[in-house]
């Protein structure tokens, strides 16, 4: 780094400019993200006096073992955001690849079914005629229904089938020519080579799956098949009296913002936790989209 | 002519497994989209739910026409377009700003630094952002506590009806604009780096070149995701408006999308009232994402999809 300052001589006013802006940026989106940990760190006189701390003032994990006590709840959520992750996951990657590779070569009637494809992801019939669907078929208020709801990514299809277009056709000429056909190819060479961009767009999916709530917010009643995110919101919605009930019941010092604070974190922990290390696929998956538009 | 037909047949059979890796995703688009599009005629009928969706009263337009005289409806439209092009104006820019400005920072172990923390909160629902963004800007929360230490007045940010809409541009730009920037960035990479030394030769300054190389090398692409932007228009951010509104910033915050909501889940449901605007919304949104494809057609010789 300091080579490059030495090359270019003097700092520029645009460095100037670049580093004080970003810096700002990052700071901006880190001292919420701070507080918030410092507040379900601590307790509620300390955050009573002063909200915004640098540094718990009073420490203790006393809003963190209040959510694993007290809830079965966060652990039937976890278990099913769980079980919705893998699935849908797993489930919407096989369909979503095979269907990228397919649009990637060319077959009879590909425009069409293309355009019968790339229809859905910018009309839908509306909120109201897919719950009435979703009655018909009886699986409102069931995870069968929250994970194929969110099963398949029109968009990420195109950005994994202009993946495909990019890799040589060198390779897939060769194999047609040893007589291998579509799904042979597809299986041996198309996959293992497009290994990190499955692998990339798998981690979109999951994050996709673990995050989402609109769909299970409508269809989900039964408390033992909530989900995290919803787990979330019903913290959200509820935490001031429970924590009124907490304090007059055992007198522990768990109160409502730190309840809502350590419900976040424990929500978002597994994300935080992968983030740092896969952070570059996203940005590549990301890129491979990018490259194409 | 029968040649031509026996050769689709062998060109379909020559596919077969391409069609075969296709079936799964098209039983799903059938099942799931298709479908349930079906639904859509309750937006042309007077829906009890004894008599069922084919056997309720068609009321032709009715439904569609009762949308244009519900003030609330129509504030919902107004507040729609007026939410989607302030993030046009405020939004939209800082992807841009923000990707020519990594770009331009020197080092890679920086950059990489910087987009670590900028990327970071595109990856949580706006659940979870809104609840970290509303302890922030509460009363009690970080800014306020910031202005009471310099002695200035409290702000009650996201009770105020005249704030609300900035905070809603600000708030998404905070969880967004890292990701957005990501695009742009792509994009940059993709310039010839021969055209900087040759303008640096020609004495071009830093903010020179970042106007005549690095904007001019990534227009198509802002071209690009300004069409896709425009084209969603009518989708004004249902997520973080759900989560972030309260019934004092109501009247500005409430779009299509959330009105929807609250007039089939609050209050006693006209189902068919409901589908109606949806079915509106979702047909001027597929409406403007043509003419948007169109033009930057048109435009850019760039065709988005296909």
């Amino acid at each position: 780094m300091k080579q490059t300052f030495k090359k270019r001589k003097k700092r520029s006013l645009v460095d100037i400019v670049c580093t004080v802006c970003l810096t700002i940026f990052a700071l901006l989106i880190i001292i919420p993200f701070w507080n918030a940990v410092v507040i379900s760190l601590e307790t509620e006189t300390a955050y009573v006096r002063s909200p915004f701390s640098w540094w718990p003032v009073e420490f203790t994990l006393s809003n963190y073992e209040h959510l694993v006590e007290s809830s079965k709840l966060l652990l039937s959520a976890y278990g099913a955001t769980i079980k919705i992750t893998v699935i849908g996951t797993l489930g919407g990657m096989v369909i979503m690849v095979m269907a990228a590779y397919a649009f990637s070569r060319q077959f009879a009637g590909k425009k069409p079914l293309f355009m019968i494809m790339l229809v859905t992801m910018f009309f839908s019939g509306g909120m109201v005629p897919m719950y009435m669907h979703l009655k018909n078929l009886k699986i409102l208020d069931t995870h069968f229904a929250v994970i194929m709801l969110h099963l398949v990514s029109v968009y990420n299809i195109i950005i994994m089938k202009n993946g495909f277009e990019s890799t040589p056709l060198d390779l897939q000429e060769a194999a047609m020519i040893d007589g291998a056909n579509d799904l042979k190819i597809f299986a041996t060479v198309m996959l293992p080579l497009q290994k990190p961009l499955i692998a990339t767009f798998s981690l979109f999916a999951a994050v996709g799956h673990w995050n989402n709530w609109y769909w299970p917010m409508l269809i989900i009643n039964d408390m033992n098949k909530v989900t995290l995110q919803l787990y979330l919101r019903y913290i959200i919605a509820s935490s001031i009296t429970t924590a009124r009930e907490s304090l007059s019941m055992d007198g522990d010092a768990t109160f409502a913002m730190g309840i809502q604070m350590a419900s976040v974190f424990v929500v978002i922990l597994p994300i935080m936790l992968v983030y740092p290390f896969l952070q570059k696929y996203f940005v590549k998956g990301m890129m491979v989209g990018a490259v194409k538009m | 002519m029968k040649n031509k037909k026996s050769g689709l047949l062998l060109e379909i059979w020559k596919g077969r497994y391409l069609y075969l890796l296709l079936l799964p995703l098209f039983l799903w688009l059938c099942v799931f989209c298709y479908i349930p599009m079906g639904g859509i005629v309750l937006a042309f009928k007077n829906y009890k739910a004894s008599l069922g969706i084919w056997g309720s009263e068609w009321v032709g337009f009715e439904n569609f026409k009762r949308i244009f005289i519900t003030p609330d409806a129509m504030a919902a439209i107004k507040n729609t377009f007026t939410v989607s092009f302030g993030r046009l104006l405020v939004e939209f820019p800082m992807g841009i700003i923000l990707a020519i400005m990594i770009t331009e920072m020197p080092g890679t172990r920086v950059k990489k630094i910087y987009q670590t923390v900028f990327n970071f909160p595109h990856f949580l629902s706006w659940i979870v952002v809104s609840a970290i963004l509303t302890n922030f800007l509460s009363n009690r929360g970080g800014i306020n506590e910031l202005i009471a230490a310099l002695g200035g007045e409290r702000i009650n940010f996201l009770a105020d009806k005249g704030l609300f809409r900035p905070i809603l541009y600000l708030t998404s730009n905070w969880k967004e604009m890292g990701w957005s920037a990501i695009i742009y960035m792509a994009a940059i990479t993709g310039i010839d780096p021969t055209l900087y030394d040759a303008a640096s030769i020609d004495g071009a300054t830093r903010l020179r070149k970042i106007w005549h190389i690095t904007l001019s090398g990534i227009k198509s692409t802002i071209a690009v995701m300004f069409i896709l932007e425009v084209g969603n228009v009518m989708n004004a951010g249902f997520d973080q408006i759900f989560n972030m509104q309260n019934d004092v910033v109501k009247g500005v915050a409430q779009i299509l999308d959330t009105y929807v909501y609250d007039i089939t889940f609050q209050g006693i449901p006209n189902y068919g009232f409901s589908t109606a605007v949806g079915l509106f919304k979702s047909v001027i949104n597929f409406i403007l994402i043509l003419v948007a494809n169109r033009t930057v057609y048109w435009l850019t010789g760039e065709k988005m999809y296909g």
